[in-house]
């Protein structure tokens, strides 16, 4: 049996987490491939059904990444964020979904280690948890 | 497309408008006409309704069904069209960017362990098998999403308290799953079937031989649209509405008197199901009922269904219906359905058209009015 | 029919020499909608800039992908090939494979797969893409400037003299500012009104400056470009038209009240001018302490007017003024050491602040230029300076106020050198010298014996006969604590926002700093903008500073603000937000949520809807979450676009 090799997506915002994911490339810093990252303009752009779709597509793990509080480039997008995805935690419990695949962080511009740690992390916590059962009919 | 003409008798139409005329969509919407839909179809149109906007705006009420002169069932004609629209992969809107479909689909995943049970308190007696199974429907979700402006876990409370006072301990399970309803009347008729799958399933594994909903979409989804599914089982369906009615008219409970009242009709509680007298009794026997103009038959709509229709139309319907239970001069406006009373929350929700005072009314569930007036509670 | 043109860069070996090009390219040739891939060794070069616009045209390629570097480096440069082959260039999406790919990864088959897999992405995205079209907007070529201090005065001189207009609008009767009060100034110990009168002078005679003094900003509709001022004209009780200002009325009038200007330590008159030297130099009345105003009797103004200018009845104005950009240039308040009790100040008579000091010591001051006690007249013989009064407190402001020591150790040395025999103590927990002299000028006042005591002062209380003030604190460098008799004490008090400043806040829709400033939209990158578009910072309205760099900062608000109105029309960007107006329900959520004000609830026949002013609107999204039934999206990444991406990466509709 091959090794479960997670698969990751993460929502980064244009102004500070997509760039220090750049940043880590840039660097040259090695993290794990399992992620997928896709531009949004601001944290506080995902809607919770962004998330909750993903993990109903299969996505075992879903990092929204934003400036951190008190540098959104919109002000207090990311605080929205955060309220956001705390509603979504609590449909999640609901659901009866694990909501350590749901991750929630602050990455600056100049965090390219930041990121790249994240995301070896966030692998890390995904393969214990095991595939999503959403995405195994 | 033919059969779905011909299951609806869609080919009956004589193009009289009396639907169009009745449709409460179409009063506030000029372009929307029912009879148009249907003729289009006759037309042989299918790519051009299944890509057409007005095909989603219908609030599958039944305004029209129950006055077309040639009995064509519009809302099933609908749902025929948007099932099959949905295969073409055209998809509803949802309120809320998809999340409340979505958490439906969730459910129809066999594997996951839901915590839906967390609102059951110590003072309430639940089963995990009996004769009588309290399906509660969405009210853990709707508690997640919107209890800022509504209380939805005080009907599963109230309704459990009820049935307590009734000497039944009702089976409330983890494993119940949404019923579909929704992902249904939208065009998504895999996900309804393994959902309903689940339920029957799951009410089988209860030994329940009696089911008590407290929303009318689940009770017309079950006694209806699950018929097929309960083949063989001789299980009894009933609304809350009905059975506070009876537990009235035994004299297994009473009710003190809570002031005067007036009630909307839920289309899936009354046009749907003819259910119109057991929530108006149960209203009497805790007060006074002062009906609004439109009321049974007539009633207008909460102006969503399957959270699909939301637009600046229902909040029309919904604030002219809010302004007609007003000028009743009712204490309250009694429904027995919690999307509906989630609607006109909504409707008042922040900035609104008119004066506040001509909307000034509390909504509140039936279910919940009655527990609180329970005597000797 | 969607054609579909997929470009993948090699980028040298950044890209290749982890990703296998040729075998994706042969995947994403396959991909539905895409009509050709091709990859090429440098996509970005003039070669593979020509290749993607040559295909535009021969091939009728409607829509493009470009995999290679960070839409960072390049998205606007493939635009532009958009855009020169006739193709809208927002009918463009960038797969970043090279800093969120190629260089992350090592595994030659996962990377590409990856790669496939951004592409993928990014091909579902741009086939949903709609074509925009940038807005654009005329601009009125001026600009208003809000408080004329010195950072007022040298933002509006410096666009001036650029040949632009400039509204300048001073709430007090006079420009000049806090500047004005100040006797010298750190470390050159210039005169203050030395240097700036002249710039004042400059001011009143420049052509291209319209002055409105004695006058608020009410309110400010509009948005970058376009903004539109209602000012408020107070009532002079006198006609300015008339007015000579030859000081008469001034000199004859009874009534004497303590002067705010002199910082209650002179007096005034109920028509005065601030100071001789004011632009414009026209009194004003106080109608607050005028006896013919608040007892019908009096007169005197009036009656020895020579030009008949006194008009007791004169009402305000109010003027509308169209601008392109605001510059906020608000200045600050001192800090009332009043809530620190320990202090006794406006208990104790001889304890007073470090800005009443500085109009005692002001050529032109209450004593001319003479430091006096307030209790008796006396000269004060041993003077202590208390440090970081309301600064750097957590009970009052956690900031630093960064000229409260350069001022004390000034004034100590001013004091000083007048009196070569007076004893000065300057309490202080740290000596700030940041800028460019301080320190050596900190040196010069130890030097010249100016004693510096470590220590917060705990309590100052009085010495009932002599009136004397006696300061008790820990000597931290000794370790004691020390109670010291002195002849008056002065507290370096720090700046605070203006006591309005929250006003103007809402009016302009601006962010304020956790110190209550207004906050600039980068604190190292964009220290002079703020986050509304065409307004500007400039001086201690945000945040505490000096004069060196409230000037510095004043000219490049002035840049900043010429950057706007310096061009005839505006490009507004179209990636905003849109209302369906049917879904609409006017709730309202999304105009709750804005930070920009873009959002206005407006009221149709029967219904309400929410309208977005695209020049407002900077993208961001937040009402689109906001809206419960999803009236409001984001142009180009409405929640279908997202949910077909992760489609194309997760697979598997659902």
């Amino acid at each position: 049996m091959t090794e479960f090799s997670p698969r990751i997506v993460a929502f980064c915002c244009n102004w500070c987490s997509y760039v220090g994911a750049d940043l880590a490339g840039t660097s040259r810093l090695k993290y794990p491939d399992n992620i997928r990252i896709m531009r949004v303009m601001c944290s506080g752009q995902v809607f919770p059904s962004y998330i909750l779709k993903a993990l109903e597509l299969g996505a075992d793990g879903v990092l929204v990444a934003g400036c951190h509080i008190g540098d959104c480039h919109y002000v207090s997008g990311n605080k929205k964020a955060q309220e956001r995805v705390e509603t979504l935690l609590r449909v999640m419990k609901t659901l009866g979904l694990d909501p350590r695949r749901v991750r929630l962080e602050w990455i600056s511009a100049s965090e390219g280690m930041k990121f790249a740690s994240t995301v070896k992390e966030f692998v890390e916590e995904i393969k214990e948890l095991g595939p999503n059962l959403l995405g195994v009919r | 497309m033919k059969q779905i003409i011909k299951r609806t008798k869609a080919y009956y139409c004589v193009e009289c408008g009396k639907c169009s005329g009745s449709c409460p969509v179409a009063r506030v919407n000029e372009g929307f006409s029912p009879r148009v839909i249907v003729e289009r179809a006759l037309s042989g149109m299918k790519g051009e309704i299944e890509g057409d906007r007005e095909l989603w705006t219908c609030l599958t009420c039944e305004a029209c069904t129950t006055k077309c002169p040639s009995t064509v069932k519009f809302s099933e004609f609908i749902r025929g069209m948007r099932s099959s629209a949905f295969n073409s992969g055209y998809t509803s809107r949802c309120s809320q960017g998809g999340l409340l479909h979505s958490i439906q689909r969730v459910q129809s995943y066999r594997d996951i362990v839901q915590n839906r049970l967390q609102w059951i308190s110590d003072d309430l007696k639940t089963s995990t098998e009996g004769e009588v199974l309290y399906f509660t429907g969405c009210l853990p979700y709707f508690e997640n999403l919107f209890s800022g402006f509504v209380n939805p876990l005080e009907i599963a409370r109230s309704t459990v308290k009820i049935l307590n006072k009734a000497g039944i301990s009702p089976v409330v399970s983890p494993n119940e799953r949404c019923c579909g309803h929704d992902l249904l009347w939208t065009g998504n008729v895999e996900t309804f079937q393994k959902l309903a799958r689940l339920n029957i399933e799951m009410i089988k594994e209860s030994g329940a031989s009696r089911i008590v909903t407290s929303c009318p979409e689940c009770l017309r989804t079950l006694k209806l649209d699950y018929a097929d599914f309960f083949e063989g089982t001789d299980i009894e369906i009933v609304h809350i509405s009905e059975f506070i009615s009876s537990l009235i008219k035994n004299n297994d409970i009473k009710l003190n008197r809570a002031g005067i009242m007036t009630y909307q009709d839920p289309c899936r509680l009354g046009r749907h199901m003819g259910i119109y007298d057991a929530p108006r009794e149960v209203i009497k026997s805790m007060g006074e009922l002062v009906e609004m103009n439109k009321n049974r038959e007539e009633s207008s709509c909460c102006g969503v269904s399957a959270w699909a229709t939301c637009e600046g139309n229902s909040k029309l319907m919904q604030i002219e219906r809010l302004i007609e239970a007003k000028s009743t001069g009712a204490d309250m406006l009694v429904t027995s359905c919690p999307k509906c009373l989630i609607h006109f929350r909504c409707a008042v929700h922040n900035q609104i058209p008119v004066e506040k005072e001509k909307v000034d009314i509390p909504v509140v569930d039936l279910t919940v009015a009655a527990c609180r007036a329970l005597a000797g509670e | 029919m969607t054609n579909i043109g997929v470009y993948i860069c090699h980028c040298g070996t950044n890209i290749a020499g982890v990703v296998d090009v040729e075998g994706l390219t042969q995947k994403v040739a396959k991909l539905k909608d895409v009509s050709l891939a091709k990859d090429y060794k440098y996509m970005c070069s003039e070669p593979g800039q020509d290749l993607i616009r040559e295909d535009i045209k021969n091939r009728n390629l409607d829509r493009v992908v470009v995999a290679a570097c960070s839409p960072r480096m390049h998205e606007n440069t493939y635009k532009k090939v958009l855009a020169s082959a006739g193709l809208n260039p927002f009918l463009l999406e960038i797969a970043n494979i090279r800093e969120q790919a190629s260089w992350v990864h090592l595994d030659k088959e996962k990377t590409t797969d990856k790669a496939l897999d951004l592409i993928k992405m990014a091909v579902a995205k741009v086939r949903m893409d709609e074509p925009l079209t940038s807005l654009s907007a005329n601009v009125i070529q001026r600009v208003l400037v809000i408080g004329a201090g010195i950072a007022g005065i040298q933002t509006s001189l410096d666009i001036a003299n650029i040949g632009f207009d400039v509204v300048l609008v001073e709430k007090e009767q006079s420009i000049g500012g806090r500047m004005s009060q100040l006797g010298k100034t750190f470390p050159t110990l210039d005169c203050s009104a030395c240097i700036l009168t002249p710039k004042m002078v400059e001011v009143s005679l420049n052509p291209r400056i319209k002055l409105f003094t004695y006058s608020e900003v009410e309110e400010i509709s509009g948005f970058i470009g376009n903004f539109k001022a209602k000012i408020r004209k107070k009532s002079r009780g006198l006609d300015e038209s008339l007015c000579t200002g030859c000081g008469l009325c001034q000199e004859k009038c009874p009534t004497k009240v303590p002067s705010e200007y002199d910082e209650k330590m002179g007096k005034r008159k109920a028509i005065y001018t601030l100071f001789p030297q004011a632009v414009p130099n026209i009194p004003v009345i106080d109608r607050a302490s005028c006896l013919y105003i608040t007892k019908g009797k009096c007169g005197v103004c009036k009656k020895v007017c020579p030009a008949g200018a006194i008009d007791y009845e004169r009402t305000d104005e109010f003027i509308e003024e169209e601008i392109g950009a605001v510059v906020v240039a608000t200045g600050f308040d001192p800090f009332d050491p009043v809530s620190k009790e320990e202090y006794g100040f406006g208990i104790y008579r001889n304890v007073i602040t470090g800005l009443q000091l500085e109009r005692l010591l002001h050529a032109a001051g209450p004593t001319k230029g003479e430091v006096v006690r307030p209790s008796d007249g006396a000269i004060p013989k041993r003077i202590a300076f208390v440090q970081c009064v309301g600064s750097r407190d957590e009970h009052a402001n956690k900031y630093c106020s960064r000229v409260c020591c350069m001022y004390a150790i000034k004034n100590a040395l001013l004091i000083k050198e007048h009196h070569p025999e007076s004893e000065i103590f300057i309490y202080y927990i740290d000596i700030r010298a940041f800028g460019k002299g301080y320190e050596e000028f900190y040196k010069r006042a130890q030097e010249n014996g100016i004693k510096f005591m470590r220590g917060r002062v705990a309590e100052i209380f009085e010495e009932q006969k002599s009136r004397n003030p006696v300061i008790r604190a820990d000597d931290t460098l000794l370790g004691m604590v020390t109670e010291n008799e002195l002849d008056m004490v002065v507290l370096s008090v720090g700046m605070i926002p203006r006591s309005d400043s929250s006003k103007i806040q809402k009016m302009l829709g601006l962010a304020a700093s956790p110190d209550g400033f207004f906050m600039e939209a980068h604190a190292k990158l964009r220290p002079v903008d703020t986050l509304v578009d065409g307004v500007f910072l400039a001086g201690t309205a945000q945040g505490p500073k000096d004069i060196p760099d409230t000037v510095a900062q004043a000219k490049g608000a002035a840049s900043g603000a010429l950057e706007v109105i310096s061009h005839k029309t505006l490009q507004l960007s179209p990636l905003i937000s849109e209302v369906d107006e049917r879904l609409c329900r006017g709730c309202g959520d999304c105009k709750d949520v804005c930070e920009y004000g873009a959002i206005e609830i407006v009221t149709l026949d029967t219904h309400k809807v929410a309208r977005i002013n695209p020049a407002i609107c900077k993208g961001c999204g937040a009402c689109a979450v906001a809206c419960c039934n999803g009236s409001i999206k984001l142009r180009n990444y409405t929640d279908s676009i997202t949910f077909a991406m992760l489609d194309a990466t997760l697979g598997g509709a659902v």
